[in-house]
């Protein structure tokens, strides 16, 4: 082999392993896929002993962090998470601005809902996978905070479910025509008002 | 109960998987993307979706390749009903911190971000996730004669990019 040719040798390797290097970039690790839930705000303490069993027995059958991947039977739970999963989605900034009509009417149109006006403003709007469907996900501006809410026509519950967990309130209501809604605040945001509008608004395009 | 050991086994199975292919796949799923935000809704939604249909399963060793192939959809899927705003180097600040201390891993990480899609791809499948020709051939649906193309023009892409070597590729005479 002759200088020339070891060189190219060395040149083609050092290319690779840098390539290599460059597409390994760093990977978000499973406790921001699920982030930690904010600690010392659990108003439940029943909630919080029941979550330590169910840790036990995650532990029991080897459950991953990442099983958050997995919907868990919880839909209350899995609704909070969600919340986690998008924070900035509700940070509080000078600089909230509503989403174009344009935007939220098409993250509603890929869910397969159609909406009318509600009075709050939108300031964010995302389609979102949530329990295996997509579904959409948007926060409005209450007087008192931001309100997120989760049109899920995919998930029925017989009766209202009251969410309270990790600082966060709010319900999630059957429709009458199936399917439900999470609609969930900071404590003190104006859960109830803004899910009755919603609720109202709200008609599944199946 | 038997019923419930072998769901347990399979749960097992599933999560020995999962940690060994996650952060490829997620690297997998950003480079197809170059969307932080949007991989990981891929990777949890293909996850999900790996997890259901687990049972269905027969080969145990083509499992790397089947969960490439789930990602894959599901970022077909996003990108079909989200109808995404283009990515381009423009971004790329956003997603990616820069390696202040490395100018090379620097900008052949641009490079890569700036890569045509068709070309990404298969460089991330060979590089990362270490399939062959015949696989990545496979998984994109193409001939393996396209992949071997392709996958020399990335790297000939990247070279240029970067100022790879520029004397060696002339008299190489595929530097045009």
């Amino acid at each position: 082999m002759t200088d020339h040719e070891a060189d190219n040798r060395r040149d083609e390797a050092a290319f690779e392993a840098l390539l290599e290097r460059a597409l390994r970039i760093d990977v978000p690790d499973a406790a921001t896929a699920r982030p930690p839930r904010r600690a010392g705000r659990s108003r439940w303490p029943l909630l919080a002993a029941a979550a330590s069993v169910l840790v036990v027995v995650g532990m029991l059958v080897g459950r991953l962090n990442d099983s958050a991947y997995f919907p868990s039977g919880d839909l209350a739970g899995d609704v909070i998470v969600h919340v986690h999963h998008e924070p900035m989605a509700i940070q509080d900034t000078a600089a909230v601005r509503p989403v174009p009509s344009v935007e939220f009417q098409e993250v509603l149109r890929a869910a397969g809902v159609r909406m009318a006006p509600v009075t709050p403003m939108v300031r964010y709007a995302k389609l979102c996978p949530f329990r295996g469907e997509m579904v959409a996900h948007f926060v409005v501006q209450g007087p008192e905070g931001p309100v997120t809410v989760l049109l899920l026509p995919d998930e029925n519950v017989p009766s209202a479910i009251e969410v309270e967990e990790d600082g966060f309130v709010g319900t999630i209501v059957p429709m009458e025509q199936g399917g439900s809604i999470a609609v969930v605040g900071e404590s003190g945001a104006a859960v109830e008002e803004i899910q009755r509008e919603v609720a109202a608004a709200v008609q599944w395009r199946l | 109960m038997s019923a419930d050991v072998s769901r347990l086994d399979l749960r097992r199975q599933f999560d020995a998987i999962v940690r060994e292919y996650r952060a490829d796949l997620y690297r997998y799923a950003f480079w197809l993307c170059r969307r932080h935000q949007l991989a990981d809704d891929v990777v949890q939604e293909a996850l999900l979706r790996a997890w259901k249909a687990f049972g269905n399963l027969r080969d145990p060793s083509s499992a790397r390749q089947w969960m490439v192939s789930i990602v894959r959809r599901e970022h077909a899927r996003l990108y079909e009903r989200k109808q995404l705003e283009m990515v381009d180097l423009a971004n790329y600040e956003e997603e990616i911190p820069a390696a202040v201390d490395d100018p090379d891993l620097e900008e052949m990480r641009k490079a890569i971000f700036g890569l045509e899609d068709g070309y990404r791809e298969p460089l991330a499948l060979q590089v990362l996730m270490g399939h062959s020709t015949r696989e990545i051939a496979e998984i994109m649906e193409l001939t393996e004669g396209t992949v071997l193309t392709r996958l020399h023009r990335a790297r000939k892409k990247l070279k240029a990019a970067i100022n790879f070597d520029a004397d060696e590729q002339d008299m190489r005479g595929d530097g045009s």
